[in-house]
């Protein structure tokens, strides 16, 4: 039981992928251009994920080690377009905000990762709680960098089409520089700095 | 010996076959489920565009084979739309083209009105290509007027977004002539046969 909590706030905290191991950049970078799209990306990956540790944990005894990296990109990328395809049916407007980056889950880096580092060497309960950990550890990064290129790129907050916030003088003077892919970098990269030199992460 | 190492070799061969397999059965379970609810949000979009244009629409017709929408009231052509993809300063600007009926007897062409559909253009400035402020000016206008203002012609640039604006009238001007002819053409060939 220990481990397995010890499974979920490793990839929260430990080695959260974005934040600590830096992986899935990407896509981090590219849609978090507001909370909508945070979300919308962090439930994909959520799903792709567990899915396929759940998959990849089960098939583990089974896979012939030569074929092992091919057999994990085709039950991913069967993942992506099932998730792809849902989302082009029933949530037509996250799915054109998203773009391209839903396809591109086949070749996120988080994924992948997991299936080969952690999935295909644990049991199937272990690589679901890592699977939910490293989602989650994910979409708390995501949040967080959209929540300030939101704010300080259009100077307000809308969630789901409701309006939480407005920043005062940001609102009628934002800085477009945060939504587009220069303003990812200057918070992502600011963001780690203040992490890192508050010690709340640890380098190494 | 030599059975085990063919053994070795024809193993993987069939588990990634079979990984394969089941893939295909999944990914066409979701497409035959998902394929007519994608149909459906397409269409809709359509309409939706269609209607935004011509407020007082009833129908419209789609020609697949020359690519444009053909829109009713009670049973009456009035207009004509279509979609043209003009290059932008950050990648394609789809842009969704109405035309009045007009054109079909008189050779001026009048433009009914345009909307954007989905565009890459920098936040801020290009970006305002949405907006009605920079659209507006296509509606109702004769398409010979369709050049930037400091061209001559009447519609004005939006400032800080010249490559922008510059794209959409020229895309706009281009394929509303070409795209004029071809309706035309349909047209009097259809109308050939029954009279």
């Amino acid at each position: 039981m220990k481990e397995i909590i010890e499974n979920l706030k490793n990839g929260i905290i430990k080695s959260n992928p974005v934040l600590i191991l830096l992986l899935g950049l990407c896509p981090t970078l590219a849609v978090s251009t507001s909370i909508d799209n945070a979300f919308g990306m962090t439930a994909a990956v959520l799903f792709v994920l567990i899915s396929s540790n759940i998959i990849v944990s089960l098939i583990r005894n089974y896979t012939p080690q030569r074929v092992r990296i091919p057999v994990f990109i085709v039950i991913i990328a069967t993942l992506v377009t099932i998730v792809d395809l849902t989302m082009q049916a029933f949530l037509p407007s996250l799915s054109k905000s998203l773009g391209i980056f839903i396809p591109l889950i086949v070749v996120n880096c988080i994924i992948l990762g997991r299936a080969e580092a952690f999935a295909s060497k644990n049991k199937v309960p272990n690589a679901i709680m890592d699977a939910l950990g490293m989602g989650i550890g994910f979409g708390i990064a995501i949040t967080i960098i959209s929540f300030f290129r939101q704010i300080l790129g259009t100077g307000n907050l809308n969630v789901f089409g409701n309006e939480i916030f407005q920043a005062p003088g940001l609102s009628e003077n934002p800085m477009p520089i945060f939504i587009l892919p220069m303003g990812a970098f200057l918070v992502i990269s600011i963001l780690l700095a203040t992490l890192r030199y508050s010690g709340v992460i640890k380098s190494g | 010996m030599k059975k085990s190492n063919l053994k070795q070799e024809i193993i993987p061969v069939i588990f990634l076959t079979f990984i394969v397999c089941v893939s295909v059965i999944f990914l066409y379970a979701t497409n035959s489920v998902t394929e007519e609810y994608i149909e459906n949000t397409k269409n809709e979009a359509v309409k939706a565009m269609l209607s935004e244009q011509f407020t007082d629409m009833d129908d419209y017709s789609y020609d697949e084979k020359l690519d444009y929408y053909t829109v009713f009231l009670n049973n009456e052509i009035v207009g004509y739309a279509f979609v043209a993809v003009a290059s932008g300063y950050g990648g394609p600007i789809e842009l969704f083209v109405a035309l009045e009926s007009n054109f079909l007897q008189d050779e001026e062409i009048i433009i009914h009105g345009i909307s954007v559909v989905s565009h890459s253009e920098t936040p801020g400035l290009g970006e305002k290509i949405i907006e009605a402020s920079f659209s507006d000016q296509f509606n109702g206008i004769n398409i010979n007027d369709v050049a930037l203002s400091k061209d001559g012609g009447k519609i004005d640039a939006i400032s800080g977004a010249t490559i922008s604006s510059s794209a959409v009238v020229e895309t706009v001007f281009k394929t509303v002539k070409e795209k004029a002819d071809i309706i035309r053409e349909n047209f009097n060939l259809n109308n050939e046969g029954e009279f």
